[in-house]
């Protein structure tokens, strides 16, 4: 039992570091706090089961079509929450982020109506055993997918010329502007990558939760809470802090209670801003607004 | 041949005018120094010139052409490259990393040209050689201001713009970043250089321009002003025993 909880908490787990991961690099890059991250799982979810469930198309195309989107949905919502407000400070941008998440979670309502939708998942085999684990095809997916994306974006980051630009930028903006990376740029860049991962996560947990507007709330401050634990602005801390509230979630759920299953992940975050605010991987700081 | 021509130059930061209509040029080939106290304008007057100053007016040339409202990007595409104050060297990028990113104004440089060219600028500070992979934020000053050198000359800029390099630097190492502007010079590239070191930067420049709050106060070849009572008073005189 233990072991199978392990393996699911880790696969719920990853998703959340991957959305966690979108905030980080937000943060970093453009010191947004991105409210409208779930928002980006969720129609990217959305956009999977339009192009699989109504236009009937293979399951693969409705996977890049809904990554593609959502990058070019990326930097339309930074141009609508961010570029006015760029120089405005900190908070504007993150209400502007929340308004964002609000009318897109109605618009989705509007257009699509209330009702949640199934998806199936990527392969038809449901598993295989290996011991007492029944190994779930799609939560071992969505393991598999997110190291991937996590080792490449190791790669764009440490090794390519891209990815020293992307760290200038988020270092110190301005002296990257004196260089002349095209700072504007790097930051639309950061947008849709984020956007992209969001949309990832999203298809990867379609078939596993019910596709609604209700997922983007949920997962974005599990995100969030991921990201406190791991420590702020903490890319290890991202992905680690939400692995630690995937698995703590679902053991919780497993051996005291399923109905407490995201009170386990609240509580844990709590624990955190009591005992360590400054999370796993973070500097001690006195304020962080 | 006039490479720089600033004119009539005014720089707003909120209600306060920091620059209060200042007049400077720096000829091909020249070292020009901006000297003064604190606050009067000198950092300004760099940070304008690269466009980080948003309320200006007045005219900046290069070239006989104007790059007032232009970007920062944009104007170090045109070959001014820009150490600022601090050296603001990216504290999470290496040593390497940083001098690489020097390039970013220049197109189609080629991923080998480019590693080529940073080992060039090793040769040229051999002190960085062996912090090639060490962080920015592990270095000491005088390493940092090389980094930010050497980062700043990865531009190839017809004018570099340096801002305090001496700035909290041991003597010795003063002496070492001096030669270095000098060198500069002698390979090529036009230094506008701001000072609170006014005996070093004068031992350098072929002329110097005297800022009092925003305004220019005189101007002229370092001799004459080593020999302008006023001056000497206000600004040099607490730095003649240096």
């Amino acid at each position: 039992m233990f072991l199978q909880l392990l393996f699911t908490g880790f696969g719920i787990g990853a998703i959340y570091a991957l959305v966690a991961l979108g905030f980080v690099l937000l943060i970093r890059a453009a010191s947004v706090v991105n409210f409208g991250q779930g928002e980006f799982a969720m129609l990217g979810a959305y956009a999977l089961v339009i192009a699989v469930n109504m236009f009937h198309l293979p399951y693969w195309v409705g996977i890049v079509l809904s990554i593609v989107v959502m990058a070019g949905f990326g930097v339309a919502f930074a141009g609508a929450t961010y570029w006015p407000l760029r120089n405005r400070g900190g908070l504007p941008v993150i209400i502007s982020t929340i308004g964002a998440s609000i009318f897109l979670e109605n618009m989705v309502l509007v257009l699509y109506g209330p009702n949640s939708e199934q998806i199936d998942g990527l392969f038809d085999n449901p598993g295989f055993d290996i011991g007492p684990v029944f190994v779930d095809s799609q939560y071992l997916s969505i393991i598999v997918v997110a190291t991937l994306l996590v080792a490449l974006q190791y790669f764009i980051f440490e090794r390519t010329l891209l990815g020293k630009k992307l760290q200038a930028t988020s270092q110190d903006k301005e002296m990257a502007s004196l260089l002349g990376i095209p700072v504007a740029m790097m930051i639309l860049i950061t947008f849709a990558y984020s956007s992209a991962l969001g949309a990832v996560a999203g298809i990867l947990v379609a078939p596993i939760l019910f596709v609604s507007t209700g997922m983007a709330a949920l997962i974005a401050l599990k995100a969030f809470a991921a990201n406190i634990i791991g420590g702020y602005g903490s890319i290890p801390g991202a992905i680690l802090g939400g692995l630690a509230l995937g698995v703590v979630e679902t053991m919780g759920a497993g051996y005291i209670s399923v109905p407490y299953k995201d009170a386990f992940a609240f509580l844990m975050l709590l624990m955190f801003l009591m005992v360590r605010p400054q999370g796993l991987f973070g500097e001690k700081i006195s304020e962080k607004a | 041949m006039k490479l720089l021509e600033i004119g009539n130059l005014v720089a707003r930061y909120g209600a306060a005018d920091v620059l209060k209509g200042l007049t400077v040029d720096v000829d091909e080939g020249e070292i020009v120094t901006l000297l003064g106290s604190n606050g009067a304008g000198k950092s300004t007057t760099l940070r304008s010139i690269s466009g980080l100053v948003p309320n200006i007016t007045g005219t900046i040339k290069l070239a006989g052409q104007s790059i007032v409202g232009l970007k920062p990007e944009a104007i170090v595409r045109l070959g001014i490259s820009h150490v600022p104050e601090g050296r603001r060297v990216f504290p999470g990028l290496t040593v390497r990393e940083n001098i690489q990113l020097g390039a970013s104004n220049r197109k189609g440089v080629t991923r080998r040209a480019l590693e080529d060219e940073v080992d060039a600028m090793f040769d040229y500070f051999p002190d960085l050689k062996r912090l090639e992979h060490a962080l920015g934020w592990t270095l000491s000053g005088g390493q940092l201001q090389m980094v930010a050198v050497a980062r700043g000359l990865m531009a190839k800029p017809r004018l570099l713009l340096l801002d305090e390099p001496s700035l909290g630097l041991a003597p010795l190492v003063v002496q070492q970043v001096f030669r270095i502007i000098a060198d500069i010079r002698a390979r090529g590239t036009t230094v506008l250089l701001v000072e609170q070191n006014a005996h070093m930067a004068l031992s350098v420049a072929d002329r110097a321009y005297v800022l009092e709050t925003g305004r220019l106060l005189v101007s002229g070849k370092p001799d004459e002003l080593w020999n302008n009572p006023q001056v000497r008073a206000a600004y040099l005189g607490g730095l003649s025993a240096a």
